[in-house]
């Protein structure tokens, strides 16, 4: 059995032009050595009913030998602020916040605040293994006291705790539910007494939802990691009493002048940022780490407003959780500098070893190579589709979500990655995925290893989308590939380079930016081929400071895995409306035609002609093709061309007028079931048995200028480009239709 | 905050209805009729006896039967001895296992041919 993990790593940029530098940062756990080869990518999918791996060493200046080190992986968020005066000065102090426990049956011990130095000195708000809040104080000569609630906190629900203690020598704790009543009330106060003039330890910082235990260079390394939100968090230089802090944390803004206010953290502020913002007059800012999800609802949030932007003071809350994971931070092991001569495409940096029980390890870290931006070399684009590679890195949601068996509609099929994943959580998961809490994974990054955006991955996505690269080398056609990153930033013109752009089996997740740039290239003459299904569907945002990292909030509409908490559907990047695009007035049937309908993943069909594909002015998509011919009633995927998730045309919808809806396939049967934006109310009839809906079209339409846009409709489509040596008419009608797309001559006569 | 409980698949397995064990046996990958649908609905959404699964040991040639874990984080426990060269049969081999911890009788008939 090939070992697929036992060396991971990841390149930094994912995205790189000839000339430019990617840096490697690998880690293994039980080898000292690898192989290295960097390998273009031409098949990743090693199904033998198909082209099987086709990799083409490029003999690069860093192939060889390599030692190879462990490097661990911290998950877990929290907020860090850095030590400043006054905090190591205080003596008497209160700590008081808002909180909404999402994991208080955890078993453990989580942190809520703390500013404890190496040996335990300090002091220390916790959450207890039995959902119990705890005040913990420890002076320098070990001497301990705390003190402990006496009603455990409740599962999201709001509580505001106060927390304080007096040099004097006692110790309080004070919580109060925000909603008290029908059995949710777990308001008490209890006090205890403790050591008196106890000093604070030096060089400790402050934290939030985690307790810091040390520094790994320039990056803290904490523990006891707190699931849930924090809201309002304040720190005064005197022993309050409960009832006073309530009223001092009930004001947004704290008044800054207080001679008592230590630090006033608005976490409202700054929500597309890491940043965490004093308002107090100390100015004791500080930093997030691992990206815990912003711009969600405070604890004062009355679903007056629905956006962050609308009305910041009620979205004062971080949301943590203990498997948080935004950036490895991993050491680079090596770096390639690009050579200028390497062609565009799909790269791998292809790991060998020898496990110690024998088992050959062969591992890939996933890589793209663009053409210089603005220096096309070819006439035809094949977009990476990295924005959805994001959304999917890492996906556990056959291992963890009870609804996949009976989505797929047969036993889940596990790849070695899958069985890793299981076991290692601390990759972070995809926005298909729940955290520990049950709440939905809204960030995700390239600053870790993918598992699933390289070669020998699980067949969604990345090796789909190789069967489209494989055959256009088996073709011959010339190409480059551009990303879905440069895309977003290099907008339309990156794109108006292209006599015709190809997006590839699942081009899911697109910003506003990205959906403007296609748009754009339309309008302006471009030629456009979607071979896939579910595309141009949910809208993310980049963030703008952390390159290849997207936000993606899952709404009330759309096929969800999980389902966001009201009031935050708006992106914390850009505060854009987040959900499907179609909810956001773009259907992508305004843009490619057909828009999803289905998914279908127990067999996959085929198309039949429609009178449109007899129209003279098609006639160039169909040489070759017999008139009653089934089209594509074989492939990798199920055994048809039209499966797994599929688009239908619909005017209503925005399909355009001038559309010729050429074939389709309407035959799903019982297996094909709508997606939930697809019917207003339930009833028996939806599945593709009964449902005319429920279907893949092919469609072409003329754009202005000249222009054109193809469009299969699913996803299987690229799996079904290789049978019978490529000479099947899937493979043909790919080929008729690019190359008209790369002949300049107009279309004309719609 | 919307869940899938696993517990909402209720549909009652009559244990006497042979006729669905054998409407499965024949052609596991269906079309099944509309009452072998429902059981296989229960039986795939429930994971009752616990969610087996395929793990891959040679890509489209060979699979392993494994069982996820009950808690997240754990390992997927792998059943080596265990071993299907066609996904058909691994999910004869389940569905019997699943018919016996939901109805409490065994499917006598076996004509698995993994080794």
């Amino acid at each position: 059995m090939v070992d697929t993990n036992s060396v991971l790593g990841y390149a930094a940029p994912i995205v790189a032009s000839p000339g430019e530098r990617i840096q490697f940062h690998l880690s293994s756990a039980s080898l000292t050595e690898v192989g290295v080869e960097v390998v273009r990518v031409r098949c990743g999918d090693p199904d033998p009913a198909g082209p099987g791996l086709r990799l083409r060493a490029m003999g690069s200046a860093i192939d060889g030998r390599r030692p190879v080190h462990f490097q661990p992986i911290r998950p877990g968020s929290f907020a860090l602020i850095p030590d400043r005066m006054p905090l190591p000065q205080l003596g008497s102090f209160s700590f008081a916040c808002f909180l909404w426990p999402t994991w208080p049956a955890k078993g453990a011990t989580q942190t809520v605040a703390a500013r404890v130095g190496a040996t335990g000195e300090g002091w220390r708000l916790e959450m207890m293994a039995d959902a119990c809040l705890r005040l913990v104080v420890q002076a320098r000569d070990g001497r301990t006291a705390e003190v402990r609630s006496t009603k455990p906190v409740l599962e999201r629900e709001w509580v505001f705790v106060a927390a304080s203690y007096d040099e004097g020598g006692a110790l309080l704790l004070e919580q109060a539910s925000l909603d008290p009543q029908a059995g949710r009330d777990c308001s008490c106060s209890n006090g205890a007494s403790a050591p008196g003039g106890l000093a604070w330890p030096a060089a400790t910082p402050l934290t939030l939802a985690a307790r810091w235990t040390g520094w790994d260079g320039d990056r803290p390394v904490a523990a006891a990691h707190f699931n849930g939100k924090i809201d309002r968090p304040r720190l005064y230089g005197a022993a309050l009493s409960g009832d006073q802090l309530r009223a001092l944390c009930e004001a947004v803004v704290p008044r800054a002048g207080d001679p008592l206010l230590v630090g006033a953290w608005d976490l409202s502020r700054g929500i597309g940022s890491d940043l965490v913002c004093d308002r107090a007059a100390n100015r004791l800012d500080g930093r997030l780490y691992n990206l815990p999800a912003r711009g969600v609802t405070g604890a004062n949030w009355d679903g007056t407003v629905m956006s962050w932007q609308a009305m910041p003071e009620q979205y004062g809350a971080v949301h943590f959780h203990d498997d948080d994971m935004a950036d490895a931070g991993w050491q680079p092991d090596f770096a390639l500098d690009v050579p200028t001569d390497w062609p565009s495409g799909f790269y791998a940096l292809k790991l060998t070893g020898t496990r110690p029980d024998g088992d050959p390890v062969e591992s890939f870290v996933g890589f793209f190579v663009r053409a210089p931006l603005g220096q096309a070399k070819a006439p035809v684009a094949f977009v990476a589709s990295t924005a959805t590679f994001l959304a999917y890195a890492n996906s556990a949601l056959r291992l963890d979500q009870s609804h996949a068996e009976s989505m797929l509609e047969g036993l889940i099929q596990l790849s070695p990655d899958d069985c890793y994943i299981a076991e290692h959580r601390e990759l972070g998961l995809s926005t298909y995925d729940t955290h520990a809490d049950g709440s939905g994974w809204i960030y995700s990054t390239a600053l870790r290893p993918i598992l699933n955006m390289r070669p020998r991955a699980n067949s969604f996505n990345y090796v789909n989308d190789t069967h489209v690269l494989d055959w256009l080398e088996e073709k011959g056609f010339e190409y480059d590939i551009i990303a879905d990153d440069d895309i977003h930033r290099e907008g339309a013109a990156l794109l108006a380079q292209y006599r015709c752009v190809i997006t590839g089996t699942h081009p899911e997740y697109y910003s506003r930016e990205m959906w403007d740039a296609f748009d754009a290239y339309q309008r302006g003459g471009g030629r456009h081929m979607y071979l896939g299904g579910n595309g141009f569907y949910w809208r993310i945002s980049w963030n703008p400071a952390m390159p290849a990292s997207i936000e993606v909030r899952r709404d009330v509409s759309g096929v969800r895995t999980w389902e966001g908490e009201p009031g935050e559907a708006y992106h914390s990047y850009t505060g854009e409306f987040a959900g499907l695009w179609r909810t956001s007035g773009r259907a992508p049937q305004r843009l490619v035609g057909v828009g999803f309908d289905a998914q279908v993943f127990d067999r996959s069909a085929f198309y039949r002609r429609l009178p449109a594909s007899h129209d003279p002015r098609v006639a160039f998509m169909f040489e070759g093709i017999g008139a009653d011919e089934r089209i594509g009633d074989f492939g990798l995927r199920n055994g048809g061309a039209a499966g797994l998730e599929i688009d239908r045309a619909d005017p209503t919808l925005g399909s355009p007028p001038h559309l010729l809806r050429v074939a389709t396939a309407d035959r799903i049967g019982y297996g094909g079931l709508p997606s939930p934006e697809e019917f207003r109310t339930a009833h028996r009839g939806l599945d593709g048995e009964q449902n005319a809906n429920v279907r893949a079209d092919m469609i072409f339409f003329p754009t202005a200028a000249g222009g054109g846009v193809f469009a299969t409709g699913s996803i299987a489509w690229a799996c079904a480009l290789s049978p019978k040596g490529y000479a099947n008419n899937v493979s043909r009608i790919t080929e008729n239709v690019l190359r008209r797309f790369l002949d300049p001559a107009p279309f004309a006569g719609f | 905050m919307l869940v899938n409980d696993p517990a909402a698949a209720h549909f009652e397995i009559d244990p006497d209805r042979v006729d669905l064990v054998e409407e499965f046996r024949r052609n596991p990958k269906g079309p099944h009729s509309d009452t072998l649908r429902k059981v296989l609905h229960r039986m795939r959404w429930s994971g009752e006896g616990g969610r087996f699964v395929l793990v891959t040991v040679e890509p489209g040639r060979r699979w392993v039967l494994g069982r996820l874990p009950e808690r997240r984080g754990d390992p997927v426990e792998l059943f080596r001895n265990q071993t299907f060269d066609n996904p058909a049969e691994a999910e004869w081999h389940v569905f019997k296992l699943r018919w016996q911890a939901i109805t409490g009788r065994a499917i006598e008939a076996d004509s698995v041919s993994g080794s």
